[in-house]
């Protein structure tokens, strides 16, 4: 890596953390800013099954939905803290993941897309039908926000997230947090594991991998990732109504990584950054031409139109790019170099 | 002489086709063996069911993974992998988009044990298995001669070096029993020579070969034991020489009539 893209990178990484502090940053925009963060979270959790293991996920917003509301439900009746409800969440996110997993093991292609497309209407009549559980339609309002308290270790101090400053610093850390686990796995056997059921699954299975056990982790870990982001979004929005659930956000989610590039995790990110703020862009502009905000939708078609049509591959391409820049990778070019030129 | 693959009786069915019917053979330990016959003969499909992709209608299939031997039809894919028979394809498979170590590291994967919190946590073990397996898998390379295309992107290769790679992929699972599906198919005489001396050098690592070849001075020249399929039926086993003079093998490639000619 040259010098130049690391000091590159810090500039970045200065800049988003600066950028609350900056007088353009206002409520709305820093809304905006977590509401991308979100949504990358959700990107790079979806990316797992179509992206590494070639298996297209239409039901990805059922474990957002499912997080969200095990967060609102255990926060609402149990008081319980964020941080204790975040594992519970995820955890509940990975046992759904494998549950849903189990009867679509021998799917691929557009019959495993038809079941996921189902979980996720089921998941929101579940929410819509279960009142006792879930307040129905009538939504949940009321979540409390995220704090920290350190009562437990016998300090008197508490910090309540009132604003959305402290959002945006927790979910860069989610974000951030994500990523690394995501190129290390990219990177690592589990991931060339995944990648090669994506490119052959039967030369796959002939180098040894048991396709059941490796999907059924991918199941697992990509609803755990989406439900974090639903944990997040119950106690950043407080507010939770089925209808956040609908299959359009799936669909969303998928149009994000196809436009950052199938198992890209850069690309998922770009993707999530892309479309969340033409979508606000539009929001604001459609008005001035006279145009309902709902032609946006048409925008988003079209951008994929495009994407199709001139970049099939996305806008980043390249699978596995995380391990083409690993340290052991680099040190092997040099490596090979240098025995080439003696 | 120790018998590594035994092939009893095994019969497979589609439907109302019958692929194969009826074929017995051995494989020895340390040899290698040629399975030959015209198109559609059966065998690739006797591949498949030897490597676990098919399970054989009837029939048994035993295999010697060291100590007694195991009866192994209708295992998955990857337990015979594991157990020590690897294979390449007919028409390559490899990994197209990953690079050429990828493809070699895939094919450890077997061989290597680290999962997903090694690899989140990035454990002591984890770093040490990577650095282990970059290693291996380059010495697989080195072993078929692409060690310094390592870093290239698999469908790039070249025809041969893709072929190459498929058995240097094979190979990294540390097989016993190797499975060979034309690996000269495509090739120009220059790279079937370079394959020769390949195979040469894969049966001094003590992995006993199976052959499928069309390429029949290739077959004669290196094959010690021919099985002879034809229309799923075994038709002849023995040496080159006696392979090259029974007529019933000549009528099968050549027609009846041929055979007295």
């Amino acid at each position: 890596m040259t010098g130049q893209s690391t000091a590159l990178k810090l500039l970045g990484l200065c800049a988003l953390l600066a950028f609350p502090l900056m007088p353009f940053s206002s409520e709305y925009v820093l809304h905006v800013a977590v509401l991308i963060m979100v949504y990358a979270v959700l990107a790079m959790g979806l990316n797992v099954l179509p992206g590494f293991c070639d298996l297209l996920d239409l039901g990805y917003v059922g474990f957002y939905g499912i997080g969200a509301y095990t967060a609102g439900i255990l926060s609402l009746n149990y008081d319980m803290s964020f941080w204790v409800v975040v594992p519970l969440a995820a955890a509940l996110g990975a046992l759904c993941g494998v549950l849903r997993g189990a009867p679509t093991l021998r799917l691929s292609g557009d019959y495993f897309a038809i079941v996921t497309f189902g979980f996720t209407e089921l998941v929101v009549l579940f929410l819509t039908n279960e009142i006792w559980l879930t307040r129905g339609p009538l939504g949940m309002p009321g979540i409390p926000p995220i704090d920290i308290n350190l009562s437990w270790l016998g300090i008197d101090w508490r910090y309540d997230f009132m604003s959305e400053t402290p959002y945006y610093y927790l979910g860069l850390l989610m974000v951030a947090f994500v990523y690394v686990v995501m190129c290390r796995i990219e990177d690592s056997r589990l991931g060339r594991a995944w990648l090669s059921i994506k490119e052959d699954p039967l030369a796959a299975a002939s180098c040894g991998i048991n396709l059941m056990a490796y999907k059924s982790v991918a199941f697992a870990f990509s609803a755990a990732v989406g439900a974090l982001a639903g944990c997040f979004m119950a106690r950043w929005s407080m507010f939770l109504a089925p209808d956040v659930f609908k299959f359009w956000e799936s669909f969303l989610v998928l149009c994000m990584i196809v436009l950052g590039g199938l198992g890209n995790i850069n690309g998922a990110i770009v993707g999530s950054v892309v479309l969340i703020a033409l979508g606000e862009v539009l929001r604001v502009v459609l008005p001035h031409f006279g145009l309902p905000t709902e032609t946006r939708f048409l925008a988003y078609g079209l951008l994929m139109i495009l994407i199709m049509r001139f970049k099939p591959g996305g806008i980043f391409p390249a699978i596995a790019a995380t391990s083409k820049k690993s340290r052991l990778i680099m040190d092997l070019k040099a490596r090979l170099q240098a025995e080439r030129a003696g | 002489m120790d018998t590594i693959l035994n092939i009893d009786g095994v019969s497979k069915r589609f439907g109302g086709l019958l692929a194969l019917a009826d074929v017995s053979f051995e494989v020895k330990k340390g040899h290698i063996l040629g399975l030959i016959g015209p198109n559609g003969a059966g065998k690739t499909t006797m591949f498949n069911c030897i490597a676990g992709i098919y399970t054989p209608t009837e029939g048994t299939i035993t295999f010697d993974k060291g100590g007694a031997p195991v009866s192994v039809g209708g295992s998955r894919p990857e337990q015979m992998t594991q157990m020590g028979v690897a294979r390449t394809f007919q028409n390559i498979r490899l990994f197209g988009s990953l690079p050429v170590l990828d493809n070699v590291r895939i094919g450890r994967h077997c061989r290597a044990a680290q999962g997903f919190w090694g690899a989140v946590l990035r454990t002591k073990a984890q770093k040490a298995e990577e650095k282990l397996l970059v290693e291996q898998s380059l010495e697989y390379l080195d072993f078929v001669g692409l060690k310094h295309k390592a870093l290239d992107l698999s469908s790039s290769l070249s025809y041969g070096d893709q072929r190459r790679l498929e058995i240097a992929r094979a190979l990294a699972s540390q097989p016993k029993l190797l499975l060979l599906d034309e690996p000269a198919a495509g090739m120009n005489p220059q790279e079937t020579g370079s394959l020769v001396d390949l195979i040469h050098a894969i049966l001094e690592k003590d992995v006993t070969v199976v052959l499928i070849e069309h390429d029949m001075k290739l077959v004669m020249s290196i094959c010690e034991h021919l099985v002879v399929l034809d229309h799923g039926v075994k038709i002849a086993e023995g040496g080159p020489r006696e392979i090259r003079e029974n007529p019933e093998v000549i009528e099968a490639y050549l027609g009846r009539g041929a055979a007295h000619a």
